[in-house]
């Protein structure tokens, strides 16, 4: 028999063939215990890890800021001076740190969050134990909705806190480590991204002041309405403390609340029936405690077994939403989007937030038959097609469907959606939880909540972009087969993401560069590609249910002959991205030169 | 000197490469098994949406593992991507004894797919450790494969993703029942 113990495995490669097949015999099932795997990992290569920006990251905090601010509109220009000014004043007030001290006070005790033990020393953080009792005690009739966050954001930590330098979490509680990026490199980059924070806060700030609007409290709950400024500010970061009220805010949370005032109380009292039951229950049970397990805040205190009061949110908020839309029920990925919800907004407001993101931004992506995962796929890959057309050649046209001898159809791609989409229809389910570092998604979750589900799909784009980059270029040169292409392209695409941990870097590829060529995909672009897919699914559908009645008795010829009907009917309804592309850069550029010229007088 | 014969034998022989798909119910230990493989290191594990793609290489045989989603629901989204996937493994709880009845119907409606006629199944009843766990006697038992499987190799190993044991021994089982075929 084989010794698979052997640490080096290599040695024993004659072995394999030699050896008797072992069938399930008695035998087979019973050799257990034998093996260990020392020697697999070693032997095993690491992950190709394709040279990611992270890298740049000691210099990018400033260097981005100039980068964009020469474009666009005379605001900018005069907000790049302010930039530049506040830049060089924000470092000195860092030092002295009055103005971030007054905001550590502002936001008092409950701002704090629980941390592990490595920091209980700090002064900022000393107060876990205050916390233990102020916010992790049970209620006393523990389905009743939490309220802990009520007012203020209190499960994130201040920018400004020492206590994400020195700890192995970082402001929302999660393990700063993780298989892609090392606690150096994210300490590295937080070092400057924390001064970003403080700085864009103040911004934030400042703004609102200007807008007469209060910030009350360090939880400001209005803010200015839109405008291109506000969209610069909310695409630069919204404050991380007030994300919950921000994205409250612009998703028009009030608006739905004012309207169902009282349901999630009676779906409450609904799954706190003892004869409650429901299909879903049992999967949402197994999915909590696998929900952000490396996030303290989701997990068991050391002393005691019950389960903390996010977790307790979590379970009231899935099962009430379960029995609250059961079109869609449960659908895993739900459990991340309230998980983080939940790190910043009440139990209530999460559960309408979530509401609000199954119905207007990824209507029917979480249904059961996922139709808006298909759907949203479809669109994506008629904007790869558009605007990434060398990726789009990766994956798409080649192998199987080149050699098909039929009929090229060229709208197949939108019912056959290739294996790519395996690994973006999760992108859009779960918007980008756990497909890029945190700070990132939520800064994708801003820019979502803001200007709508369009900036999915940008980002989406500009992430396959840039990982294609970080493939071999050379295509049908090498002897590589088929599969190992689909192997670099897979692991690029599930790799690369993951290290983008400075959200500045994707921001600024996917929306703000000047002349991107992303930027006509806009929102009603989105829709009006949405319905084409859409018709071109039914259709489809409609087209396979009739021909499996006829050819049911009808000759093989005749349905291939249906086949070739179907496929040149379909490639006749091309689609056509809107051409002002060209237009708007145009004019940009005039507009530009124009303001040099009145700049230089 | 180890390495080298390797690689002489390598290039004479050419190193094998393999799909290798991963199923099962959800909370199975799919992921925990890939991670344990590839890095062994116990990944504290959420449920998968879309999937995990690891390659292993074990002796000259390369793996390319896919390990998707569990839930039923998420089942549509991967179902027909895996024409020319050489072998299964199919994750079971054995700990989990209310649900094996789904597991067993879940296995037996992949299996008899078409793309899926000619893998080898190898089932590894996982989460060994755990009190109450069917040991892989008793779950090769409940699945009754040798009455239902006529053409397929199957095999059932126990095993404990937190440790290692039975994963190896599969990929094991696995390299030398598809040599020939492949």
């Amino acid at each position: 028999m084989f010794s698979p113990s052997a640490p080096d495995l290599s040695q024993n490669s004659g072995e394999l063939n030699a050896s008797e097949p072992s069938f399930a015999s008695d035998e087979g099932t019973l050799r257990k215990n034998v093996v260990r795997n020392n020697g697999q990992s070693h032997h095993a290569s690491p992950s190709k890890r394709p040279k990611s920006t992270i890298l740049r990251e000691n210099s990018g905090g400033l260097s981005f800021i100039n980068l964009y601010y020469d474009s666009a509109d005379k605001d900018d220009d005069d907000e790049a001076q302010l930039q530049h000014e506040s830049e060089m004043n924000s470092y000195k007030v860092d030092q002295s740190n009055s103005d971030v001290e007054q905001l550590l006070q502002e936001g008092g005790p409950m701002r704090l969050s629980a941390r592990d033990g490595s920091n209980s020393n700090l002064d900022d953080s000393g107060s876990s134990d205050a916390l233990n009792t102020a916010g992790l005690l049970p209620t006393p009739e523990s389905e009743s909705r939490s309220s802990q966050f009520l007012g203020s954001a209190s499960l994130i930590e201040d920018a400004a806190s020492n206590s994400v330098k020195n700890s192995h979490l970082d402001r929302y509680g999660f393990m700063k480590q993780n298989q892609y990026i090392s606690e150096k490199q994210f300490n590295e980059w937080w070092t400057n991204y924390s001064k970003y924070c403080i700085r864009r806060k103040r911004k934030w700030k400042d703004l609102l002041l200007k807008s007469g609007l209060p910030v009350d409290n360090d939880s400001p709950t209005r803010f200015p309405s839109k405008s291109e400024k506000l969209k610069r500010y909310v695409r630069k970061g919204i404050p991380a403390e007030w994300r919950g009220n921000a994205w409250w805010y612009f998703a028009r949370g009030d608006e739905l609340l004012s309207k169902n005032i009282g349901v999630y109380d009676k779906l409450l009292t609904k799954i706190n029936n003892p004869s409650f039951a429901s299909k879903d229950t049992e999967i949402i049970e197994r999915d909590l405690h696998r929900t952000f397990p490396d996030n303290v805040h989701f997990q068991k205190s050391k002393d005691s077994d019950e389960d903390p009061l996010t977790i307790k949110s979590l379970r009231r908020i899935l099962k009430a939403f379960a029995i609250y839309n059961s079109k869609i029920g449960y659908c895993q990925s739900m459990n991340f989007l309230v998980g983080l919800l939940l790190l910043f907004m009440d139990e209530e407001r999460a559960f309408w937030m979530l509401v609000i993101i199954t119905s207007r931004y990824l209507p029917g992506v979480h249904s059961i038959n996922l139709e808006g995962v298909n759907i949203n796929q479809g669109v994506l890959l008629l904007c790869i097609k558009e605007y990434l057309p060398d990726f789009w050649q990766r994956i798409y046209s080649n192998k199987t469907h080149r050699d098909s001898g039929k009929i090229n159809n060229k709208n197949e791609f939108l019912y056959k959606l290739p294996p790519v989409t395996l690994c973006t229809a999760s992108w859009f389910m779960s918007c980008f939880i756990g497909v890029v570092p945190v700070e990132t998604t939520l800064r994708i979750w801003d820019c979502l909540f803001y200007e709508g589900s369009h900036i999915l799909f940008k980002m989406s784009l500009a992430i396959l972009e840039l990982s294609g980059n970080n493939l071999p270029k050379a295509h049908h040169m090498s002897n590589k087969n088929a599969d190992d292409e689909d192997m670099e392209l897979f692991q690029a695409i599930q790799t690369f993401p993951k290290q983008l941990i400075n959200p500045n870097d994707i921001i600024d590829k996917a929306i703000f560069k000047r002349r991107l060529k992303f930027n006509a995909l806009n929102q009603d672009e989105i829709e009006r590609c949405k319905k084409y897919v859409i018709s071109q699914r039914a259709k489809y559908k409609n087209f396979q249910e009739v021909m499996k009645n006829d050819t049911a008795n009808s000759s093989k010829r005749d349905s291939v002959l249906a086949q070739d009907l179907i496929n040149e009917t379909f490639s006749n309804e091309g689609y056509g991205f809107k051409k002002g592309l060209n237009g708007v850069n145009w004019n940009n550029n005039i507009k530009e030169r124009v303001r040099r010229l009145s700049r230089k007088r | 000197m180890g390495n080298s014969v390797s690689k002489v034998l390598g290039k004479l022989f050419g190193t094998r490469e393999m799909k290798i798909l991963m199923l099962g119910l959800d909370n199975a230990g799919k992921t925990t098994i890939l991670y344990k493989l590839k890095l062994n290191k116990i990944k504290t594990s959420a449920p998968t949406v879309g999937f995990n793609v690891e390659t292993l290489s074990f002796k000259n045989v390369k793996f390319n593992m896919w390990d998707v989603g569990g839930q039923a629901r998420l089942r549509p989204l991967w179902r027909h991507y895996f024409p020319a996937t050489s072998a299964l493994i199919f994750v079971i709880d054995s700990s989990d004894t209310e649900r094996l009845d789904q597991a067993k119907e879940e296995l037996f409606s992949i299996i008899g797919e078409k793309e899926m006629e000619n893998v080898v199944l190898l089932v590894l009843a996982n989460k060994q450790d755990l009190p109450g766990a069917l040991g892989p006697n008793e779950v090769s038992d409940f699945l009754q494969l040798g009455e239902s499987l006529k053409n397929q190799l199957w095999c059932v190993i126990g095993s404990n993703a937190l440790t290692g044991q039975g994963l190896i021994e599969g990929l094991s089982w696995i390299s030398k029942n598809t040599s020939s075929s492949h």
